[in-house]
């Protein structure tokens, strides 16, 4: 079996790989947090550990999923606010887990609701022995709106806040993100020039998963009703992707350390969102569908993927991905590559000449005896619809054509 | 020749219908299909890995708990195993678990992974008779704990049954490459000689520390009737000159076939996969009583095979046979070509220093000798595995285990 170091180093410390458990459910407890431990995970960012004045109050049933055609948990959405157990229990987890486990990195998530809060948790955390602390500034679904991404969406209140909590410890810190917002530059900024050392993101996106059609109620429904709260798993991936691109793309964060988290359930996910920026990755959805096994393939896949590309340090794939992804008014809009079909693969479904019928530019010719799709060139616009809907990979990139007027060597053209 | 008996019946997963596949399997809780592996390959592991897209370390897992990987998807009654007692039946129909694992392994042939690695070396070395699956297996292990390891056999082809095991189902590229995985490990093949009549046991014991025999069942079983008949053929000699000479093999148009086993069905397809017009089957055992795969049986049917239940040959004149019902007031008469026997296989350790009792070397515990240097292995063991590809690759393991242990304990020098 492979075996190679997948050792990082993110805000000075040194995880073992990069593979957390994010704050949530999944790292509620010291007994759920060793077991990870002991599966492999290199770090728990523990349940958000709330003030002892802020009383949690959960409701039940407090989840729901998208499902499209025979796949469940296209997306999660949940409920949950922040740690349900006392305070002093999370601290009493928090100690003995970094004292059975010393090598493997223990990261408190706090969540203040105003500066002497915040500060003393960061306090108490630290003196519990976290290695590092995470702020949660981002949760959508707080019953109060001092907490949560009502103060993630607010730059002067984020830099505050942590302002608040290096006075209270000098452990690294990251602040968690909402993407709740147009833009997380301001806000990153804002939580840097407060004290922060890197960030976090994403956190769940505000959703509506499912309407119950006959009681006309969101899902899931607490004594005939049901609210607005945040969606994760595998369908936010790309919208943390690009929160995280946004950021490292804005020159006064390209440097900045980030924390990677939304929909990562396989090695490959996990390799995308280093190669946007990240140095560790962060998991719940995935966790809690699959349990903490999932981490063998994340680990193992990683060090083949790396192995491919013969790299030696995680590190130097950080942020490779970075410099390709420019804005859209850069990009070579000189050429069209059209579709070719692999005749020997298609299978005659139809299923390309009814999206680009109905979806494209009606350039599929379908010779209806043999049932066999071609190009009509005049037409055809190059978008490669018809490539996605495929179900058997028969439609690659094809010929290239330049646009009439523009200069270039169409060899030259990276596809 | 029709190419039909050199391409594998059963079409294999493609990249989309192998992640199809991995998606029905439930993930299960102490999955039952791992615990029911002979050989302690974790299938629940490999599946999931293929489910997370991690096709490499899927290949890990197969590889290097099973040398013989690749062979084994292909040849393993999984119905009877892993498929068993899959808890994804209580939905519609298990995984198809067989299938996911040769797509692992040819996924690990066409990109060229290197898994197996040989262990520290210690100075000792093991020699084995018989390079069937158990042997094989243990020389696999063997080489992982240290040891330096020769096979030797009697046949010029190394593989041992698996050489019989018709192209269509197993194809010899498979055998090939496993055994080449073995070579390059270091594992040396001595073939073409028959340990106990061209090289005496006790010249292999004083090359080696220890000597393990997993000479098989080697030999097609006579009828008595049937002896002397020129027109006679043993099924596993048909089998083997078949698959050597890949279906380029003079047949006659009418052949009688004699047994209801997986080698009457091996017999059975392979002759009509090559175009022999008239196949006819007559077996001991009734439908109800079959000892062949469900899906071997009903394979053959599918081909035009013509077989006959619960009758016995009683009179062999020349090519015909008259055969008895065995309760009912009932003959038929049949007159063929050529006759095949696949009526059992028999074991043969003449000059091998060990006593067989039904077939199997039994001293009490399983693959020791009354020679503290001598081993068995594979199906003349006397163990809890079946007689069957993975049962040998399993007694292979327990094997190495065993010898590496009296080696260490000095039981064995
Ligand atoms: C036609 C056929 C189809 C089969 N199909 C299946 C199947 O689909 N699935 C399955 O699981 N099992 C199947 N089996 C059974 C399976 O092949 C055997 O259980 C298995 O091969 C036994 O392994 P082994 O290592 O004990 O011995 P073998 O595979 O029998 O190997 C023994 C080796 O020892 C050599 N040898 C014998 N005597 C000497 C000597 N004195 N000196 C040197 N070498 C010697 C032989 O030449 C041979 O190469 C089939 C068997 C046959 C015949
Ligand atoms: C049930 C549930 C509870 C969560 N609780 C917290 C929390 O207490 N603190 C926090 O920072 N994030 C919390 N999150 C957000 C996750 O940590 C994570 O940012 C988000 O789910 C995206 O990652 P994923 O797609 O891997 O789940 C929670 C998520 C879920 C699904
Ligand atoms: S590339 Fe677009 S326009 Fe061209 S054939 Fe495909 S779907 Fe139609
Ligand atoms: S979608 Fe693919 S398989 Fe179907 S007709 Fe078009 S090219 Fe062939
Ligand atoms: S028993 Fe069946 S469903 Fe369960 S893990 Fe094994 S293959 Fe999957």
């Amino acid at each position: 079996m492979i075996n190679k170091d997948l050792s990082i180093t993110f805000l000075g410390v040194k995880f073992p790989n990069p593979f957390c458990l994010s704050s949530s459910p999944v790292g509620n407890c010291y007994d759920m947090c060793k077991k990870a431990y002991q599966v492999g995970w290199g770090g728990v960012v523990f349940k958000t550990i709330g003030p002892k004045s802020y009383f949690i109050d959960e409701v039940s049933p407090r989840f729901d999923k998208l499902n499209k055609e025979n796949t469940p948990f296209v997306g999660f959405k949940n409920m949950e606010q922040i740690a349900e157990h006392t305070l002093e229990e999370n601290l009493r987890d928090l100690r003995k887990l970094k004292e059975e486990f010393p090598n493997q990195v223990l990261i408190a998530s706090i969540m203040g609701n105003d500066e002497q809060t915040w500060e003393d948790l960061a306090r108490m955390v630290t003196e519990a022995g976290a290695d590092m602390i995470e702020m949660n500034l981002s949760c959508p679904q707080m019953t109060s709106h001092a907490m949560g991404s009502d103060v993630g969406t607010n730059p002067e209140l984020c830099k505050k806040y942590c302002q608040a909590v290096k006075r209270g410890s000098s452990l690294p810190m990251m602040a968690k993100m909402t993407p709740n917002i147009t833009d997380m530059v301001p806000v990153a900024l804002a939580c840097l020039e407060g004290g922060a050392d890197g960030i976090a993101a994403i956190n769940t996106i505000k959703s509506i998963c499912n309407i119950d059609l006959d009681k006309k109620i969101g899902l899931p429904i607490v004594d005939g009703k049901s609210s607005i709260s945040g969606y994760s798993g595998k369908a936010v991936k790309p919208v943390a992707l690009r929160f995280i691109q946004q950021m490292r793309q804005d020159k006064r964060l390209k440097d900045v350390q980030i924390s990677g988290i939304g929909g990562i359930e396989t090695w490959e996910d996990a390799a995308e969102f280093i190669l946007v920026g990240s140095r560790t990755l962060q998991v719940t959805t995935a966790i809690m569908q699959y349990g903490y096994r999932i981490v063998e393939d994340l680990k193992n896949g990683l060090m083949h993927y790396m192995e491919e590309q013969h790299v030696e340090h995680l590190e130097e794939l950080v942020g490779l991905a970075n410099k390709n992804i420019i804005p859209a008014e850069n990009l070579n809009r000189d050429y069209i590559v059209r579709p070719e079909f692999d005749l020997d693969a298609c299978v005659h479904c139809g299923r390309c000449y009814i999206s680009c019928y109905d979806g494209g530019h009606q350039a599929i010719v379908w010779d209806e005896v043999n049932r066999t799709p071609s190009v009509n060139k005049d037409k055809c616009v190059g978008c490669l619809l018809c490539g996605h809907v495929c179900p058997v990979s028969a439609i690659s990139k094809g010929e290239i054509t330049i646009k009439p007027g523009r200069k270039q060597d169409p060899k030259k053209i990276r596809l | 020749m029709d190419k039909k008996y050199l391409e594998e019946i059963e079409p294999g997963f493609s990249p989309l219908t192998i992640v199809e596949e991995a998606s029905r399997c439930l993930l299960c809780l102490d999955a039952p299909c791992s615990k029911a592996c002979p050989a302690g390959t974790n299938p629940d592991r490999f599946i999931r890995s293929v489910r997370f897209r991690n096709f490499k370390g899927a290949a890990e897992i197969v590889r290097e708990n099973n040398a013989l990987g690749a062979i084994c998807a292909r040849v393993c009654p999984t119905e009877k195993y892993c498929q068993k007692g899959c808890s994804r039946s209580g939905i519609d129909r298990p995984i198809d678990i067989g299938r996911i694992q040769r797509y692992i392994t040819d996924f690990e042939e066409n990109t060229k992974m290197k898994i197996l690695a040989s262990g520290k070396r210690n100075g000792k070395s093991v020699g084995i008779v018989g390079s069937g699956p158990a042997g094989l297996e243990a020389a696999y292990m063997l080489n992982k704990l240290g040891y330096d390891v020769t096979i030797y056999d009697k046949e010029k082809v190394a593989g041992g049954m698996l050489n019989f095991i018709p192209e269509y189902r197993l194809p010899n590229r498979v055998v090939v490459n496993e055994i080449k995985r073995l070579k390059d490990l270091g594992i040396k093949f001595e073939l073409g000689v028959s340990v106990g009549v061209d090289l005496p046991l006790n010249e292999l014991k004083s090359r080696h520390n220890a000597v393990i025999l997993g000479v098989g069942y080697s030999y097609g079983k006579m009828l008595p009737a049937f002896e002397g008949n020129r027109n006679v053929i043993l099924a596993v000699d048909l089998l083997k000159k078949i698959k050597a000479r890949k279906g380029n093999v003079k047949l006659p148009e009418n052949i009688l076939v004699i047994g209801g086993g997986d080698v009457a069905m091996d017999v059975n397809t392979s002759l009509k996969l090559l175009d022999v017009n008239h196949v006819t089957d007559v077996v001991y055992e009734k439908f109800s009583e079959f000892k062949a795969s469900k899906k071997e049986l009903e394979g053959a049917q599918a081909l035009g095979v013509t077989i006959i239940d619960g009758y016995v040959p009683e009179k062999v004149k020349g090519k015909t046979v008259t055969f008895k019902h065995r309760e009912i007031d009932a003959t038929i008469k049949v007159k063929a070509d050529k006759i095949i026997l696949a009526v059992g296989q028999r074991p043969d350790v003449t000059g091998l220093g060990v006593e067989l009792v039904k077939g199997e070397v039994n001293e009490g515990t399983p693959y020791v000798t009354k020679d503290p240097k001598v081993f068995v292995a594979g199906d003349i063991a006397n163990s809890k595995y079946d007689k069957t590809v993975v049962g040998s690759v399993r007694t292979g393991k327990e094997v190495a285990l065993k010898v590496d242990e009296a080696i260490r304990s000095g039981r064995a020098k």
